[in-house]
């Protein structure tokens, strides 16, 4: 079974540029530290090819933001195995690919928390969860990476939940793209 | 104070706190240091707190969550102002210190 939230289906066409990486969980021990590293990677290699109307340190910047605010997710709620990354570019459009295994209850959590923030504005929901952060000395701030690429970034997310073919758990695709300027 | 490490500086001089480099901590138990040292200046209730961000080339939502805590303590305290500074040529601070204001209007925010 599939189940999708947001914007899942993809952007870019068959001529986009295309590139494909994958964080094996072994033997290197995927930890938080790869988050920025990959990113910043990823960032850098696309703005390169970018147009010439587009500014490439904004790009750069723009591109690694968004890849890392999602490799965190993807690091800090898998369950095991490797993160699967499939970036493209075409035209002044970037799109990313994030899939990774995460179990059926984290992915339950994960639904109902989708569910309540596509019903806003991204930018209004933003400042309420700050405000209800700060009043909350447990809060872990989770969920406000998200919002910040939607209201920030203007970045279009989609998430999908596929329970076929998944030995163990739940395989999460993470869809977002990026209109570059 | 001082808190130093390969990839982030933050240090104090008077009621000014400079951040350096980039921050990408795993969250809010990860910045708790940081933002105890932040929250010392604002217990000392100076007239104005500067926050310095013209070096701090990254900061994760975790980190940028940080900022609004803080701001929100500010807040509180009407007699403490607060002015922040960014620059221009560091993307994120364009996209996402307005919000800053947002929560606290009196907060100065000069990006040049």
């Amino acid at each position: 079974m599939v189940e999708d939230y947001g914007i899942t289906a993809a952007v870019n066409g068959a001529d986009a540029k295309r590139f494909a990486l994958k964080l094996m969980a072994e033997p290197l021990e995927l930890s938080w530290h790869h988050c920025g590293v990959t990113s910043d990677f990823i960032g850098e290699y696309f703005s390169r090819a970018c147009d010439g109307n587009v500014d490439p340190v904004d790009a750069r910047h723009s591109i690694s933001y968004m890849i890392n605010e999602i490799l965190e997710n993807a690091i800090k709620f898998r369950k095991g195995g490797d993160i699967e990354i499939v970036g493209s570019l075409d035209g002044g459009t970037f799109e990313i690919l994030i899939k990774n295994r995460i179990d059926a209850r984290t992915a339950e959590s994960f639904k109902g928390h989708l569910t309540k923030l596509l019903e806003r504005e991204p930018g209004e929901l933003l400042l309420e969860r700050i405000e209800e952060n700060a009043l909350d000395p447990d809060s872990t701030g989770s969920g406000l990476g998200i919002l910040t690429l939607m209201s920030d970034y203007e970045a279009k997310l989609g998430w999908s939940f596929a329970s076929e073919h998944v030995t163990e758990g739940v395989e999460l695709t993470t869809y977002a793209s990026l209109r570059l300027s | 104070m001082e808190i130093s490490t390969n990839d982030y500086r933050v240090w104090t001089e008077g009621s000014t706190i400079h951040y350096e480099g980039t921050m990408r901590l795993s969250g809010t138990d990860a910045y708790a240091p940081i933002l105890e040292a932040m929250n010392s200046i604002l217990a000392s209730k100076p007239e104005l707190i500067t926050l310095d961000l013209t070096s701090l080339e990254f900061l994760n939502s975790s980190g940028i969550n940080l900022l609004a805590k803080f701001t929100i303590e500010i807040r509180k305290q009407p007699e403490v102002g607060v002015r922040v500074l960014g620059s221009k040529s560091i993307p994120w601070q364009s996209k996402s210190l307005r919000n800053l204001q947002r929560l606290h209007p009196a907060l100065e925010l000069t990006i040049s």
